[in-house]
């Protein structure tokens, strides 16, 4: 319609006519570096409305709360130690976290593939492999980001208060580490969930199945399993769960977790290549369902 | 099959293909098509399913093509189909926008994802949203667009990143005739003011006939004819005459016609006239009888022109060949 009005005074003074670009154009990887940071950042709300702030903010708040009280605690009444580890204190906020994941992956997965601008994307330069592996790290990033927050300022605290800094290192460095493989494994079963389900009540119902539910029932059974004197079962049972292949290796690596059937010797080793499958899994499976919509 | 459009003198066709054939199982959706594009605007003719999509879609590097050849912009289509997604805007055929974003920030967003950077994006964003014709609203989220601003927000993505051609899937669907209008003069303004080459689909002939300086015509995934727009409307050489009254009147004039030595048979309300026999064939005689004729019977005479060809007549033609 102003289409109509700009034809009919042509002589407008700010109708400069189209103007060609010929600027510098970014490659594939520093596109692939806007499209990860700009996730980063929509997970977290920002960039996008007010409302969808609120949700991933409140749950890094309450999951952040305790460590700053432990914090408190240690620098004010000079504790020893801290009351607790690292990767204890995530295993400890588990729902937390996995409610973050089930709730936030659907703005990286489900998104663009519901309201069908995947098809904007993949005309561009980015390819569907490079498109999804971008996303899975974003989302990688992000709840790595919101499992490490309290674990550093738990850090902070125990450097405040004094504590064995090289202690305190390597405790937070196995922790962070077993940190990585986890947000991996969530990220991948989180994002693969939400590509599929495409609504966003289905994809949380889903992952909340996937990795509540899930870790539940393996922690059950590993608790049954312990109580009858058959832990082999419990072990094989921790294989299921991103939850309990964190919480076994972080036992078993010592790591201030207490499971009650921790993996040893060759068992630790395969939790470790079963967690490396599944995120490999998850990766191939994101992959696949990208690839798949483009052609559509 | 291979046919030639497009003002080729002096550069590498936009897009050239060569046997392009792609079946999904039993389903052919393209069958050996050559075809060879030029610069301007070139309309993709066919009903629905007649494999446009399709076309864009290969020509893109999103389906593989099940056999052939093609290259757009001097790119082959398989070995350098990121090339060729840097240098060419898409503008899908179904609802592609966040509802929840602002046309403003998305189209940024895009621009971005075309490797421009942050500042060149958003001044490009608001160029290109000025040209489509979003105003105020480019602000608001697109979930409350009309189909027209939604039209507009798509076409403004495609744009934003300064293709060398553009895709156009049926960018009128679902449009008024003013927005339709409004859109056809937009498409024929990107294809000769921007200096954009355009590939634009209908299922409607008379649009493309509007817009487009050649067309392609697909007619169930094979190649129906491929020329200039002018081929396709050029005078047949017949006369259309029309008299005041009825169809008493209209014969009337065709017997008497006969008499005179034309060939001719009613078509509507008219009386279409043959092209005249190599007696008849000097400039204006035949224009002379006819005048002549009615003055004759005294019939009034209301119209008296050339009669042009329809895109519909290639659908008449192409039916009558297979």
């Amino acid at each position: 319609m102003s289409e109509r009005a700009e034809l009919g005074r042509p002589g407008i003074i700010h109708d400069l006519g189209y103007r060609r670009y010929d600027g510098r154009r970014d490659g594939t990887g520093t596109i692939a570096l806007t499209l990860f940071t700009t996730g980063v950042r929509h997970v977290y709300g920002l960039g996008r409305s007010g409302k969808s702030k609120i949700l991933p903010f409140l749950l890094l708040g309450m999951s952040t709360l305790p460590a700053l009280i432990v914090v408190g605690v240690v620098v004010l009444t000079g504790l020893s130690e801290l009351p607790v580890t690292y990767a204890g204190y995530v295993s400890q906020t588990q729902l937390l976290i996995s409610l973050f994941a089930a709730a936030q992956a659907p703005v990286l997965f489900s998104r663009d593939l519901r309201h069908r601008s995947i098809v904007l994307y993949l005309a561009r330069p980015l390819s569907a492999p490079v498109f999804a592996i971008t996303r899975w790290l974003s989302l990688i990033v992000t709840i790595l980001l919101f499992m490490s927050i309290p674990s550093v300022l738990l850090f902070a605290g125990a450097l405040l208060a004094g504590l064995d800094v090289s202690d305190q290192t390597t405790s937070l460095l196995k922790a962070l580490s077993l940190q990585v493989l986890l947000a991996t494994l969530l990220a991948g079963i989180t994002g693969l969930i939400a590509s599929v389900s495409l609504r966003r009540g289905f994809a949380v119902v889903g992952s909340v199945m996937a990795l509540i539910v899930l870790s539940g029932v393996v922690t059950a059974v590993q608790g049954i399993s312990d109580a009858q004197d058959s832990e082999g079962v419990g072990v094989v049972a921790g294989l299921f769960s991103p939850w309990s292949l964190h919480n076994g290796l972080a036992d078993a690596w010592d790591a201030g977790v207490s499971t009650f059937t921790p993996p040893d010797g060759a068992w630790t080793l395969a939790y470790v290549l079963v967690g490396l499958l599944m995120a490999a899994a998850c990766g191939l499976g994101l992959v696949a369902r990208f690839q798949k919509v483009g052609a559509r | 099959m291979a046919v030639v459009t497009g003002e080729l003198i002096g550069h590498a066709p936009v897009i050239a293909t060569a046997g392009l054939t792609k079946h999904y199982g039993s389903v052919h959706a393209l069958t050996d098509l050559t075809v060879t594009v030029g610069d301007g605007v070139t309309g993709l003719v066919g009903a629905n399913g007649a494999g446009k999509s399709t076309l864009i879609k290969i020509l893109l590097g999103l389906l593989e093509p099940t056999g052939g050849h093609a290259s757009v912009l001097g790119h082959d289509i398989e070995e350098a189909s990121q090339d060729i997604r840097r240098l060419v805007g898409y503008m899908p055929e179904h609802d592609c926008l966040p509802p929840d974003v602002s046309a403003s920030d998305f189209v940024v967003h895009m621009a971005r994802m075309s490797g421009l950077g942050a500042s060149s994006a958003r001044e490009r964003a608001a160029d290109v949203l000025r040209h489509v014709g979003l105003e105020e609203e480019r602000y608001r989220p697109m979930g409350g667009y009309s189909t027209g601003m939604k039209q507009r927000a798509k076409l403004a993505q495609a744009l934003v990143h300064d293709p060398r051609l553009v895709f156009l899937d049926e960018p009128t669907n679902g449009l008024d005739p003013a927005a339709r209008n409004d859109m056809l003069r937009l498409v024929q303004r990107i294809g000769s003011d921007f200096g954009i080459a355009v590939l634009v689909t209908s299922h409607l002939l008379g649009e493309l006939e509007q817009v487009s300086d050649h067309v392609i015509v697909l007619d169930g995934g094979r190649l129906l004819r491929s020329s200039a727009t002018g081929d396709f409307l050029k005078q047949t050489g017949n006369l259309l005459v029309e008299v005041v009254g009825t169809e008493t009147q209209r014969d009337q004039l065709g017997e008497a016609l006969a008499k005179a030595g034309l060939t001719c048979r009613p078509r509507g309300a008219m009386v279409a006239v043959d092209p005249p026999p190599p007696d008849l064939a000097g400039a204006g005689v035949a224009h002379d009888i006819i005048r002549d004729v009615a003055a004759e019977l005294g019939l009034g005479l209301m119209r008296l022109q050339p009669d042009r060809g329809h895109l519909e007549d290639v659908f008449l033609d192409g039916g009558a060949r297979v």
